[in-house]
């Protein structure tokens, strides 16, 4: 109960920040719209992955493709949620508002818990508002609708990636003041975006990248999205596992280091 | 008169350096008593070591039948503190900011409702009870915040510094509002500043290096030192020169 209401208390503070709907809701969006501007401003190719390019030969990037733009952006939104979510705990911390909490009857879960469900809950509103995004430019743009079903699916299996973003949030809010905080999150974004595959195609470009962003999450995750809302659930299932395997390391984490620091403001 | 607090040789180390040393008193009902000492000195690891939020190295404290070591998860449902800083939810209206209080610390909304009204009574918060926390002056977000403590009926509240940076008009709104609760409630309070003690407190405790140095009313304080004012009888208890 007392984790419902400092959720509630977290999900006021996001709500009524202006800040929050520009980054968490607006920025995927554009992104969503620009990307296609551009996808449709660059003529298609029909050379398959692996093949010989022929030089000079204009590349369509298969990122930019609506079905594979959405849940990637949708997991680049989830960048701005740690973002967010950073700024949350380090400023809580670094103002004397914890340390009130914790003279409170208050105990360590309800803390990751009201930290966690508001943003679960934005996340939610970002995946739906980015899908319904997607696909009505999908059909707009005369390409084949999203699968609703695998759309439906799609939701429930960005658990491990939401948990994950949320996770590196809390865990940064914890380790850095809120001074340190936003800038190191901003990197994280930058990473996520760049290691991700979310604006470049990274199995195409292999080599030493490819082998770098498949030591990380963000590649997985975004795969794993793409591959489900494509219906591939085969070929979902070992991305899907990295990126949960990542997720419940970074959580675990993140709760431990709350913990510690919890008792280390006690001695 | 009943003791609600009672501290045997409390102690606290950070490393080598003893923070609070050895700390015995003992603080009564319904009385306003003053933690009074430079910075440093050990008042608000005093405060913190009672309210649960810092560990105790050595020695014990009992508030109000409870041991602060092995009991201090009741402690924290009958105290309740208003930190040095104002910690306030800034993006919360001041009525919220009291709700969300009132439910952490598990009253129904019958009672939340009752001691909103009742704090809004005392610490004059109605007229900004819709407005955002953030958009408070220092002086209302203060009281916000001692509001904040009030809120939930303890038996014992913890002022830290409760003046600090405050204007003198706002300092001497809140002195009316803390004098208000006198006999109504426990209070301890931290400060250097030695009119506000000697303005609310009845009893006033000076610590120095972490010790107890004196203990008593202003007047016992000035009389033990032989001085005038309780500036004077303050640097003469710590051993400062110039007296």
């Amino acid at each position: 109960m007392r984790a419902i209401t400092f959720a509630g208390r977290n999900i006021k503070e996001l709500l009524r920040d202006p800040l929050s709907y520009l980054f968490c809701l607006g920025f995927p969006l554009l992104m969503l719209i620009i990307m296609t501007i551009v996808n449709g401003s660059i003529p298609e190719t029909t050379i398959p992955a692996g093949a010989a390019i022929p030089e000079g030969t204009p590349m369509a990037p298969t990122v930019f493709q609506i079905h594979k733009l959405t849940p990637a952006i949708t997991v680049f939104g989830f960048s701005f949620l740690s973002l967010f979510c950073c700024m949350r705990v380090s400023s809580d911390r670094s103002g004397a508002f914890l340390m009130r909490l914790y003279a409170s009857p208050m105990k360590g879960i309800d803390y990751i818990l009201g930290y966690l469900l508001p943003f679960s809950v934005i996340a939610l509103a970002q995946m739906i508002l980015t899908y319904a995004a997607g696909d009505i430019i999908a059909v707009a743009t005369g390409k084949e609708a999203f699968n609703v079903l695998y759309m439906l699916l799609s939701l429930v299996l960005f658990i491990p990636s939401l948990l994950l973003f949320i996770g590196v949030g809390i865990l940064i809010g914890v380790l850095f003041n809120d001074k340190a905080a936003p800038g190191v999150c901003s990197a994280l974004i930058t990473a996520a975006a760049l290691l991700g595959g979310i604006w470049m195609d990274v199995d195409r470009m292999g080599g030493v990248w490819l082998a770098i962003c498949d030591k990380l999450p963000f590649y997985h995750s975004v795969k794993a999205a793409r591959l489900a809302l494509s219906g591939d659930f085969a070929e979902m299932w070992l991305p899907l596992l990295i990126c949960a395997a990542y997720a419940v390391v970074i959580f675990c984490l993140s709760v431990l280091a709350f913990i510690k620091k919890m008792q280390s403001d006690k001695k | 008169m009943k003791t609600v607090i009672k501290t045997t040789e409390l102690t606290k180390r950070f490393g080598t350096k003893t923070a609070v040393d050895h700390l015995n008193l003992e603080i009564f009902e319904g009385e306003i008593f003053g933690l009074l000492g430079v910075n440093g000195a050990g008042k608000t690891t005093t405060i913190r070591m009672l309210t649960g939020l810092s560990a105790v190295t050595e020695g014990d404290a009992v508030v109000m039948g409870h041991s602060i070591k092995t009991d201090y998860q009741a402690v924290k449902t009958i105290t309740n503190i208003s930190p040095q800083e104002t910690a306030v939810a800034g993006q919360l209206t001041v009525k919220e900011n009291l709700a969300f209080i009132a439910k952490i610390y598990g009253l129904s909304k019958e009672q939340t409702d009752k001691n909103i009204e009742s704090v809004f009574r005392t610490l004059g918060l109605g007229e900004v009870q819709n407005q955002k926390a953030k958009t408070l002056s220092g002086g209302w977000q203060r009281r916000l915040s001692i509001a904040m403590a009030l809120i939930t009926d303890p038996k014992i509240i913890f002022l830290d510094e409760p003046t600090l940076g405050l204007d003198v008009l706002s300092r001497r709104e809140l002195w009316k509002i803390i004098t208000a609760l006198k006999g109504k409630i426990t209070i301890i309070l931290t400060t250097h500043y030695l009119d506000e003690v000697e303005a609310l407190c009845d009893r006033i405790a000076v610590m120095a290096n972490g010790q107890l140095k004196a203990l008593g009313t202003a007047a016992a304080l000035k009389e033990q030192t032989g001085k005038d004012k309780l500036e004077d009888a303050f640097v003469a208890i710590v051993g400062g020169d110039g007296v």
